[in-house]
């Protein structure tokens, strides 16, 4: 029992009925706004470690909770949408939020998105000098990639990509997001860079391409780095 | 034409890749030239077929004369042969090829021999090669057959040469036209030899004309023709080569003929023999008519000659253009600077020594100013003696004839003036009365024009001698010096009269061309305020007729089919004939019926208006015998290119208004879609989550909330349940399927239970109902009226802020009528219509999603009018606020006969 404090924001009150009990349940120490203003004031005041928020809200957009939130903390952000709002969803992720949950959802994997998303988040407070999955270690000092202690020989671009695929590990990378950081903001668009690099890359670190472990295609958004088996 | 008149810089041609190009998308036409029947046209046109057909070419014979040659015969076998159009001509049945046959067949190449064939009876085209024009558009390739004699501007050479008059005539332009011209060409010997041995096809009826036509030097004669119009063929599409690959060298045609023509006779001959002297240089000519800018010619005889002139010279090649102005040389002259011209073609009229003397020809001014160009006169055949004669006829068609009116008005103004002159004679002197009858030949000038005024002026001349000079009462002069007055006064009235006959003409020319465009803004300014379609074609019928002062129609497509939209008179029933012409009009884009090489057997000529996307219309007017004078043509064109760009401008209003509608439509469903998938989704959530919760979970949950995530579970399967629910209503109800029981209903009782229903779901609402006393029952269904209720009062709770929401049901006149007021904000009047729509929500969320389902209202209305009552809302409701639902149902009378409810009270 961590007792981290969870924001949940959701003007459903249907949402709120089973998230708190459930994510008590878990642990946490739940506090809820139904609001965006709400919201932005208990990010404020109570401080939360993570923060649970539907892009759906009665008085101002989802979006705009994210960037006003980003101006000033860091707190891992979960986004709640639906499955038919994806631009809604790579605007949110863009803006800066940490990872989405699509509705319906089971509780099972919320929970175990916060897990993910509150060690990230210290892990990268703590900025390591390697990077590990399975049995692929990243060594950032040396530029070195090893899989089962043999050398994986990537290109520089690869390289690039891997790394900052891994730094974020365990969040969600839009497209957007990596080809801006990787090639540069003129290539924002040229998804089909993207798709041949991450080809190659799964190629040479991945033990089965047609079922990647390491990096993962999150449909129509982006690629997540898993850090760990299983999230 | 005009493209090589516009290739003026030494440079290779734009036009000619674009000419190309166009060419390509048509049909190909190749033509089997011969100098005389019996060369072997058919049969090496027929050989080529058998080739292409072996090498799989879709080859088809739309129609083939073998003469019953056997060898020609042969050759028709196996190849496709289109069935003849059986028709009735004169009494005969008689066999005409097939045109729209052969355009449902529509094979690659069509084979269709004598191309200068007249077709017979009731064809759509006068000539085969009209017929051969539509194949080609349509993108058939047609093989065709032609006899050098039957070129309109051979024809006269030709008649000359063999003393035969040629009655079918092809156009220079479609020989000019053919992609390919294939000479056939064999010695003229053979040929007699042939003749001589029966193998040429003569028919019975023409043996003697035939005996005269082939003859030796004939038949070279004609030979030379085919073989001298193949060689410029030939050097014309080297030049095309040259201009195409633009490859600069010695092809540019140095010499451009500039032609002038006019109302006279000799302009025939002008343009015959220009045309044979362009074929000559190769060069291109340029047709000019030349008008004065400040006269009208008013004799339409004139005018049609002018047009006759102007359209034979369009087909034998030239290009036409009319000049207007004051000096004509300098007019020509112009003209001949800016198109280059090398060589001027002009008719030169014989004319005796005094006419030469008085006045000098337009021909001997440009010989006079004319510098450095060549100038050809073209002679009358017919020797003088003529030319006086030619005057009186020119008098003669000029209507030198007064009418009764003109002549009263010459008599009444010398009258008059003697009259006057008469009373004041005593008191004034002799010259002051001859300024009355200046007087009167100025009046009598400017009312009736300038003959008038000369008849006027011969009468007041023999007036002012007869009463005024001595000795008065004869027509002598005493005095000399009165002699030398009376001249003067002769010819000042002349040329008062001149003067004010053309002022008032002109004057009369300037208030007809002001009346016209008076018209024409008219027009445009009515058409400019409307983008209705009808609107347009009414103004435009009406416009039209007023103008033309001819019955006129207007077709429009309507879903694909050419319909007749207005016309005038009114009640103008179009016959199969104007109907093929109008579609004809519209689907070729060319003017069709009356009047035109196509369907000339109609009543009206229809003339497709063509706009920016194709034809847009098609306007029938009926062409009287004299067809339109110049003016009225003019004013149609402008009419109808206003009505064209009106119509234009209605259709893309139309497109743009279903594109928004489209547009609007797409936003609505999309936002309908999302509304869905959030009302399913969102209990949806609700139960998954609450169930994995309680999995994972629900051992350390306390026992309060394991209970409550089970009843929301319930709760939120009953709103999906309600949902899904309503959503069939709503099926139901718009595919018609509701059929509603016919039960007496106790209205007080199913209120009481909806209201109930509903406050188990709205625990913390304040829900009364009242219900009458002595309430008839009605015919419904209970279980509709229930569900009807319920879905007012719930809508009532979800928009009623919280406040009490009342219920009452009570009798008005012959109806019961149930009411649901709610005390919330109201709906705003503009949104007053729409609250019954499906899907429709009042409030908003930022997302775009709104509460409640938009589903209550609508299935609320459909139950209502499936059982036979009304619905109706009204906002405000109480106090400018609340919104008020009532359902109405008729009592029937048989119901007064039932018992009725008693009255109830619920708080």
């Amino acid at each position: 029992m961590s007792g981290q404090r969870v924001l949940i924001v959701d003007d459903e009150q249907q949402i709120l009925r089973f998230l708190k009990p459930a994510l008590s349940a878990a642990g946490y120490d739940v506090i809820e706004a139904m609001t965006g203003e709400k919201a932005l004031a208990s990010a404020a005041t109570a401080s939360p470690e993570l923060i649970i928020l539907d892009l759906g809200l009665p008085d101002m957009d989802g979006k705009e909770v994210i960037q006003r939130l980003r101006s000033w903390t860091r707190v891992p952000i979960i986004v709640l949408s639906a499955r038919d709002r994806e631009t809604e969803k790579i605007a949110a992720l863009d803006l800066g939020a940490d990872d989405y949950l699509e509705k319906p959802f089971g509780i099972g994997e919320l929970t175990a998105r916060i897990r993910a998303a509150l060690r990230h988040n210290q892990s990268e407070t703590a900025a390591s000098a390697t990077i590990t999955s399975g049995n692929l270690t990243i060594d950032l000092a040396r530029r070195l990639v090893t899989k089962s202690g043999e050398t994986v020989r990537l290109t520089p671009k690869e390289y690039d990509l891997l790394v900052l695929l891994g730094r974020h590990a365990g969040r969600v990378m839009t497209h957007g997001m990596l080809l801006k950081q990787v090639w540069g903001p003129a290539h924002e668009h040229d998804l089909q860079y993207l798709r041949v690099f991450i080809r190659q890359i799964r190629a040479k670190i991945e033990e089965n391409e047609a079922a990647p472990q390491i990096i993962l295609t999150e449909p129509g958004v982006g690629y997540r780095f898993m850090s760990e088996a299983g999230l | 034409m005009s493209d090589e008149f516009r290739d003026q810089e030494n440079r290779p041609d734009p036009d000619a890749l674009l000419a190309l190009a166009s060419r390509s998308r048509k049909g190909r036409l190749t033509i089997f030239l011969g100098a005389a029947p019996g060369v072997g046209k058919t049969f090496a046109m027929l050989s080529r077929a058998r080739i292409r057909q072996m090498a799989g070419t879709d080859i088809v014979v739309g129609l083939v004369e073998t003469h019953g040659r056997a060898e020609t015969e042969a050759l028709v076998e196996g190849l496709e042969i289109l069935p003849r159009k059986t028709l009735e001509y004169k009494g005969r049945s008689l066999e005409e090829f097939d045109l729209d046959a052969a355009l449902a067949r529509k094979p690659a190449i069509l084979i269709v021999d004598e191309l200068a064939h007249s077709n017979l009876g009731e064809s759509r085209h006068p000539k085969r090669y009209q017929d051969v024009e539509e194949l080609l558009a349509s993108g058939i390739d047609v093989w065709t057959a032609l006899n050098i004699q039957h070129l309109e501007s051979l024809s006269d050479i030709v008649s000359q040469i063999t003393g035969v008059q040629v009655r079918e005539i092809v156009p220079d332009r479609v020989l000019k036209q053919a992609d390919d011209v294939i000479l056939i060409d064999l010695p003229p010997e053979e040929l007699l030899a042939r003749l001589r041995e029966g193998k040429v096809y003569v028919p019975a009826n023409a043996a003697r004309a035939t005996e005269s036509f082939f003859r030796l030097g004939n038949l070279t004669a004609l030979r030379e023709l085919a073989l001298r119009r193949t060689a410029d063929r030939v050097d014309d599409e080297m030049v095309d080569f040259l201009k195409q690959n633009a490859i600069e060298g010695p092809w540019r045609t140095s010499e451009r003929l500039l032609v002038c023509v006019g109302p006279d006779e000799l302009s025939e001959k002008v343009v015959m023999t220009a045309s044979h002297l362009s074929s000559g240089l190769n060069a291109p000519w340029l047709v000019v008519c030349l008008e004065r800018a400040d006269q009208v010619d008013e004799d339409p005889q004139r005018q049609a000659r002018v047009d006759d002139t102007l359209r034979l010279a369009e087909r034998l090649g030239g290009e036409t253009r009319r000049l207007y102005g004051r000096d004509f040389v300098e007019e020509l002259l112009k003209v001949a600077r800016k198109e280059h011209i090398t060589q001027i073609v002009i008719g030169a009229p014989r004319r005796s020594s005094l006419q030469r003397l008085f006045r000098r020809s337009l021909a001997d001014e440009l010989l006079n100013r004319l510098g450095g160009l060549g100038l050809h006169f073209v002679t009358e055949d017919k020797p003088s003696g003529r030319r006086s004669f030619d005057l009186f006829k020119r008098f003669g068609s000029r209507r030198v004839g007064l009418t009764p009116r003109q002549y009263a008005t010459a008599l009444l103004v010398t009258v008059a003036a003697t009259a006057a002159g008469r009373a004041i004679i005593e008191v004034v002197a002799l010259p002051n009365v001859s300024m009355l009858f200046l007087l009167a030949v100025l009046v009598a000038a400017l009312r009736e024009g300038y003959l008038t005024a000369l008849l006027a002026s011969v009468l007041s001349a023999l007036a002012y001698n007869f009463f005024f000079i001595p000795p008065i009462g004869t027509l002598t002069i005493a005095a000399p010096h009165e002699v030398f007055a009376f001249i003067i006064f002769i010819v000042a009235t002349l040329l008062a009269g001149g003067i004010a006959s053309r002022l008032h003409k002109q004057a009369l020319l300037s208030a007809r061309r002001a009346a016209q465009t008076q018209t024409l803004y008219e027009v445009s300014s009515k058409l400019a305020g409307t983008l209705d379609r009808e609107a347009i074609v009414w103004t435009a019928v009406s416009q039209l007729n007023s103008t033309i002062q001819r019955p006129v129609a207007l077709l429009a497509p309507v879903d694909g089919q050419l319909e007749l939209q207005s016309s005038w008179p009114p009640d103008t029933e179009l016959g199969v004939a104007e109907l093929t012409a109008a579609r004809f009009a519209y689907e070729k884009g060319e003017v069709a019926g009356s009047g035109t090489g196509t369907l000339p057997n109609a009543k009206l000529q229809f003339r497709p208006l063509r706009g920016p996307s194709g034809t847009l219309a098609v306007c029938g007017y009926a062409p009287d015998a004299e067809g339109l004078d110049p003016t009225e043509e003019h004013a149609l064109a402008a009419i109808l290119d206003q009505v064209t760009i009106a119509l234009d401008r209605s259709a893309l209003t139309v497109k743009s208004v279903e594109q928004s509608a489209r547009l609007e439509n797409e936003r609505f469903r999309s936002a309908l879609l999302s509304s869905i998938s959030h009302d399913l989704r969102t209990p949806l959530a609700t139960i998954t989550g609450a169930v994995t919760s309680l999995k994972e979970f629900g051992d350390r949950m306390p026992e309060e909330s394991r209970r409550d995530l089970l009843i929301s579970i319930e709760e939120e399967g009953e709103r999906l349940s309600r949902f899904v629910g309503n959503l069939l209503d709503m099926t139901r109800i718009e595919s018609g399927a509701v059929e509603p029981k016919r039960d007496w209903v106790d209205v007080g009782e199913v209120v009481l239970s909806s209201v109930e229903r509903a406050k188990r779901l709205a625990p913390g609402i304040d829900i009364s109902a009242s219900v009458a006393q002595d309430l008839p029952l009605i015919r419904a269904d209970s279980v509709l009226l229930g569900q009807v209720l319920f879905n007012l009062i719930d809508n009532a709770c979800k928009h009623g802020g919280g406040e009490p929401v009342t219920v009452y049901a009570k009798i008005e006149g012959q109806a019961v009528a149930v009411s649901v007021t709610d005390l919330g904000k109201g709906i705003p009047e503009k949104d007053l219509d729409r609250v019954f729509e499906k899907f429709y929500r009042r409030s908003k969320k930022t997302d775009g999603r709104k509460p409640g389902t938009g589903l209550g209202l609508s299935i609320a209305k459909g139950f209502v009018e499936a059982m036979g009552g009304s619905i109706q809302v009204e906002s405000p409701a109480v106090r400018r606020r609340g919104t008020r639902f009532t359902v109405r149902f008729a009592v029937e009378a048989s119901a007064n006969d039932m018992p009725v409810a008693k009255g109830r009270q619920v708080v």
